[in-house]
């Protein structure tokens, strides 16, 4: 049974992903940049574990020309229980770290690959609704759109940037610190 | 072998060395190649500011009986904004919201002099304006976050503050001297009363940065004669300050002849810090509300000083040791020594009095007398950053460029007719910024497209950096160029929207907390005006419709909820002589009687999006 004790090196890197995942709560994990020429800074939308920032009531009165819906902390319900989520993700992890065990690596593992899969179809849904569903009533009438949740999209004159933030890079260096041990105490 | 080590260090110190030897850190070196190649550069190019750059300067030129202040960029000369001061203005809404026609207190016009920035230390800070009227007789204050007036206030026993405003060394007062002299009060007493119940009286105002409002805290009864120009001390003369005066024959009557007999007048020399502690003794009188120190009961602080006859400008020079007076009438510029007039104050080498005020004899404080050849005139004397002088001369239509130490006529540029004030880059303050200098044209020769018998003031620029004094540009204006003061564009921080006010009462930032409220016969509207509606009521069946019967008192409070830069909403009725702006994160007031019954169209006069023209409503006033 002890070979399938889970070495102290690897311990160490899932404690550290533990680490990084709770570190990701306090940075932006997604965001959109909009550029026109008449906002040649650009705004921004930045979506946090937890909060909108960025340039949201000028987006909004902006969008509401096309009859997008306003975006708004209210109007995203994960933005209530996410940090829980994540929270919780780096608690499991912590204790993978400390408990060693291979099969609880597995399913930290798996439960990681769910919980990415489900954040990005959230995102992506998010996307399809706002852009699809616009206002029958809206003064500009334009084509539904689906921005991509990575790249470039143009809409009238402007040209948005979606991309993703510091968190979700430290949750994917995250990751990729509780696979090291599958090929290194293999 | 860890060969790397001698590499590294090899190439770090070869980096360090090639730094050391061949960066160039002296500005004195950049300063020059600049105005070398300003040399080689055409006029046009001295003043082209391309699209995307911006000016250097901002000039502030007052803008006369217009009663607006004009800001220009320099060098471009480009006309930025006009900033209404003591008239409205409907491209603004000023004189028509709640604040400014409170401030405007029923004038419909004013005489704009004499523009002033605050200062620190004797040098611009860039946080406020100061401007008086000649007109009738007030003072405000623009803050230079929004370049928006804040306060207008009325200077009593005064008519006519025409040398003011200059400010003292920290803005602890600004002075407000008088152009025309009045009984007291502006009480009815027959001219032949002239010498008894007129006064000059002269105003110390102060300003609190907090409220943003204007204070009188006292005021001088000096004796009834015009004064004209003055400025405030600055280092070893910082508590003193200097005006002119002219009209010391006292005349009531045909002024241009009977006011230029003496062969001298009087410059009135004062140290406000000592006025101020005769205020505080309770040395002074209380007349009209004011505290006024009549110099003839309580004497100190006040000086008379000699001075060739009719002069008009007054200016300390930028060390502050010397103050230059320019006779109008007698072609001369004449350098008086503060540290002179200090000595002989203390030595008190007096010839006679004034109405009370000591007159220090004219050779105990007079430096020299400077006097360049043909040169006719001189009106204001400007300074760079070298200390030199630069005198209008209004006859002989040119600047003179001239030292102040010496008395050497060093240069001279001929401008287009007449030039009354000029303007140098900082030039009136602790350290001139020397660069350019602006002439100010008070008649001009037609050198613009014609717009009929009255031609446009204009304005030149003269290049100050090159051996030889230049005009190199030339700009129409809007009437009248008075005074204008040149300050480095990075000193002003502007803000782009107004903050939130949550303690604002009258301010809403949501469409779900709009309403209208009745009380009696009052209606008071709480709006927002965003891209592209006004929302005055979110629960109404129209929200974009006001409704009050014929008599009724409305308040219309409207908040611009749009937090974007430029997003400026207007809000007209149509035929109710009404229009008032708010800008981003604004929320201002209108208030005003429902005297006429009937259907009047609301609309946003400021164009704010491609749906602007939507942005309508209606006001209807029930019979
Ligand atoms: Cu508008």
């Amino acid at each position: 049974m002890a070979g399938k004790k889970l070495s102290i090196l690897s311990s160490g890197l899932i404690a550290a992903a533990a680490a990084l995942i709770a570190a990701s709560l306090f940075f932006p994990w997604w965001g959109m940049e909009f550029f026109a020429p008449q906002y040649p800074e650009g705004l921004n939308i930045i979506v946090y574990p937890d909060k909108l920032e960025g340039e949201i009531d000028i987006v909004n009165g902006l969008n509401h020309y096309i009859g997008m819906k306003g975006f708004s902390e209210e109007n995203f319900p994960e933005l209530t229980y996410l940090k829980y989520l994540i929270g919780g993700l780096a608690l499991l992890t912590l204790i993978t770290a400390v408990l060693r065990r291979k099969k609880v690596l597995y399913f930290l593992i798996g439960l990681f690959s769910i919980g990415g899969l489900l954040g990005v179809w959230d995102l992506r849904r998010w996307l399809h609704d706002f852009g699809t569903d616009l206002s029958p009533t809206a003064p500009i009438k334009v084509d539904p759109f689906v921005p991509p949740i990575i790249g470039e999209n143009t809409l009238a004159n402007f040209i948005t940037n979606s991309y993703l933030g510091t968190g979700s890079f430290l949750v994917l260096a995250a990751f990729i610190l509780i696979l090291i041990p599958l090929w290194k105490d293999r | 072998m860890k060969k790397w080590i001698p590499i590294a260090s090899g190439l770090a110190t070869g980096l360090l060395a090639a730094t050391v030897f061949f960066a160039d850190f002296s500005p004195g070196d950049r300063n020059e190649a600049i105005a070398e190649s300003s040399k080689n550069k055409t006029n046009a190019e001295k003043v082209y500011v391309p699209f995307g750059e911006k000016d250097e300067y901002y000039l502030f030129a007052s803008g006369g009986h217009s009663g607006q202040m004009f800001i220009y960029g320099v060098p471009s000369m480009r006309h930025i904004r006009t900033v209404p001061v003591f008239s409205p203005d409907s491209a603004t809404g000023y004189g028509f919201d709640k604040h400014s026609k409170e401030m405007m207190g029923g004038f419909t016009w004013g005489d704009l002099h004499h523009p002033a920035f605050s200062e620190t230390n004797g040098d611009y800070d860039g946080k406020y304006m100061f401007a008086t009227d000649v007109g009738n007789s007030r003072a405000a204050v623009m803050n230079l976050e929004t370049f928006t007036v804040k306060d207008i206030i009325d200077v009593p026993n005064t008519s006519g503050p025409h040398c003011a405003a200059f400010v003292t060394e920290n803005t602890e007062y600004m002075f407000l001297p008088t152009r025309f002299a009045v009984p007291i009060g502006r009480e009815y007493a027959p001219l032949d009363d002239y010498s008894e119940k007129y006064r000059g009286v002269m105003s110390a105002v102060t300003f609190d940065e907090k409220k943003e409002k204007l204070n009188i805290a006292y005021q001088v009864a000096l004796p009834p004669w015009s004064y004209d120009l003055s400025d405030a001390g600055k280092k070893v003369s910082k508590d003193w300050a200097v005006m002119t005066t002219y009209n010391t024959e006292e005349a009531t009557t045909n002024l241009e002849f009977n006011a230029s007999q003496a062969d001298r007048d009087f410059i009135v020399l004062f140290n406000w810090k000592e006025l101020e502690q005769m205020v505080k003794d309770g040395k002074y009188d209380e007349v009209t509300g004011q505290k006024m120190i009549f110099p003839e009961k309580h004497k100190g602080g006040m000086y008379l000083v000699p001075v060739a006859k009719s002069p008009h400008g007054v200016d300390v020079t930028p060390d502050g040791k010397h103050f230059i007076a320019s006779g109008k009438l007698a072609p001369t510029m004449t350098v008086f020594s503060f540290e002179k007039a200090f000595k002989a104050i203390e030595n008190k080498e007096f010839a006679g009095e004034r109405n009370g005020i000591p007159i220090i004899k004219y050779e105990s404080v007079m430096e020299k007398e400077v006097n360049p050849e043909n040169a006719l005139g001189p009106l204001h004397t400007q300074f760079d950053d070298q200390g030199m002088a630069y005198t209008t001369m209004f006859i002989s239509s040119e600047i003179v460029k001239w030292d102040p130490k010496t008395g050497e006529t060093l240069d001279r540029v001929p401008v287009q007719y007449s030039p009354g004030h000029s303007v140098a880059a900082e030039g009136d303050t602790v350290a001139p910024d020397g660069k350019y200098l602006i002439a100010l044209n008070k008649i001009a020769k037609d050198s613009y497209l014609s717009v009929g018998p009255s031609h446009p003031e204009s304005m030149q620029l003269i290049d100050l950096r090159g051996d030889k004094m230049e005009v190199i540009q030339s700009a129409p204006v809007n009437p009248e160029p008075h005074y204008a003061q040149m300050i480095k564009a990075d000193k002003i921080k502007t803000i782009t929207v107004y903050p939130k006010d949550e303690k604002n009462p009258d301010a809403v930032y949501s469409q779900e907390e709009t309403r209208i409220e009745r009380k009696g016969n009052e209606v008071h509207v709480y709006g927002i005006a965003m891209r592209s509606k006004f929302i005055f009521d979110a629960k109404a069946e129209r929200p974009d419709q006001i409704e009050v019967k014929k008599g009724d008192k409305v308040f219309i409070h409207l908040t611009n909820i749009d937090f974007d830069q430029d997003i400026t909403h207007g809000f007209a009725i149509n035929g109710y002589d009404l229009n008032i702006e708010v800008q981003p994160g604004q929320t201002n007031t209108v208030e005003f009687t429902a005297d006429k019954a009937g259907t009047y169209p609301i609309y946003c006069t400021n164009f704010c999006s491609a749906l602007h023209q939507e942005m309508t409503g209606y006001f209807l006033v029930k019979p």
